[in-house]
């Protein structure tokens, strides 16, 4: 067996990456840890990837070998459930907890599948794209980052403003108000 | 330095100025109020020289704390005495990072176990008013939320001079304060209306994961 048969593989900057469809994903870390050899857990996470679902990634590595392998599913945005890694790595258990709070995604079989960083009563998942930072919409940024806005620098009139810059996951203020803009 | 706050001294041998009933912080209100001027001078003169530290690092501000703390900057100079054992031992706090939603109850708990007359420094723009991590949804906007902070000291991170001015700038305040005006008589502080146990999380229990 070799990593052809668990997915499609790509390599890119180096980095090995299959791409194992969700009901293999834990034959496949199975077969990694126990025939390749890829015996060191190193993490597990997930990311964003907008139309295409959320994707749970995990990195392998073999400590004598000195090398590794990424594999990678992705779930459907609605319903993101996988089985879990613990009974193959049990260090895959706090990795698991954060993608669980993070994206949502629920582990099947995981022991304890509670919030393991968030504050208490924290709702939402809050590196998921859909998730929206609204600091603003209660109270604009305190700081002046932008030209004219500080008090040593007064805007010229007529003068043309730059445009000013929205952080990623921040809503227009059509969309739900605020004055930040 | 202190005046004696200890409920004993009183009893064995009474103050007169203690014979009314004490509020808030035990004996320093009223005692504080009423001291003449040079003692009040010789008060705050101890006081503001005598300021054991504890360095609430949160963040990279905490490596700048450190390097105020060692040979080159050095504040213990100025009376600033780092590594204190522990809050109950401590004058001072420092706040040096991103002070988060989940550590805020901590930085609360931790600024109640320090004993009165306390400082807070809020050192860098992440505890100042949460500075880059303003859109974060899990960073507090500022410490001043949860507990009174004396002096701030922008910047991000702040340099090591910026703290030395910060400490200059809280012993000139020291060294004008009453305590009388600190601890009014009959009141508390508001900021001290909220019992410390509105900010507590419970403990977490020993899981028990195959």
């Amino acid at each position: 067996m070799t990593p052809e048969d668990l997915g499609t593989v790509e390599e890119s900057f180096g980095a090995v990456t299959v791409e194992v469809p969700p009901a293999e994903w834990m034959p496949a870390h199975q077969w990694s840890r126990d025939d390749g050899g890829l015996t060191f857990f190193d993490w597990l996470s997930a990311y964003d990837d907008s139309d295409a679902g959320l994707a749970v990634v995990t990195h392998l590595w073999s400590v004598p070998g000195r090398r590794g392998l990424l594999l990678r599913t992705h779930l459907p945005r609605e319903e993101p459930r996988l089985a879990s890694l613990t009974s193959v790595f049990r260090g895959a258990n706090w990795h698991e907890r954060e993608t669980y709070e993070m994206f949502g995604v629920i582990f099947d079989g995981h022991p304890l599948l509670i919030p393991l960083l968030l504050p208490d009563g924290f709702e939402g998942h809050p590196l998921r794209k859909e998730f929206v930072l609204a600091s603003r919409v209660a109270k604009s940024w305190p700081g002046a980052k932008e030209p004219g806005e500080s008090d040593h620098e007064v805007a010229e009139p007529g003068k043309p403003t730059r445009r000013k810059m929205a952080p990623p996951g921040v809503p227009d203020p059509d969309e739900w108000g605020g004055d930040w803009r | 330095m202190a005046p004696s706050r200890g409920s004993d001294a009183s009893q064995s041998r009474p103050l007169p100025l203690l014979s009314g009933p004490v509020s808030g912080a035990q004996g320093i209100g009223q005692l504080g109020s009423a001291v003449p001027a040079p003692v009040k001078f010789i008060l705050n003169w101890g006081r503001r020289y005598s300021l054991w530290v504890f360095n609430f690092g949160l963040a990279c501000c905490a490596i700048e704390f450190i390097a105020t703390s060692m040979s080159r900057h050095d504040f213990i100079r100025l009376g600033v005495i780092p590594f204190a054992p522990g809050p109950r031992q401590a004058d001072l706090m420092v706040v040096s990072g991103t002070v988060t939603d989940k550590m805020a109850p901590a930085v609360r708990r931790l600024y109640e176990q320090m004993p009165e007359p306390k400082y807070v420094i809020s050192f860098g723009a992440c505890s100042n008013c949460g500075g880059p991590y303003w859109d974060s949804y899990c960073v507090t906007k500022g410490v001043d939320q949860i507990i009174p902070v004396d002096v701030y000291i922008p910047g991000c991170p702040p340099r090591p001079e910026a703290l030395l001015h910060g400490i200059l700038t809280l012993q000139a305040k020291i060294a004008r304060e009453s305590l009388g005006e600190r601890y009014p008589r009959g009141g508390s502080r508001p900021i001290r209306s909220v019992a410390a146990a509105a900010l507590q999380r419970p403990l977490v229990g020993p899981t028990h994961d195959t």
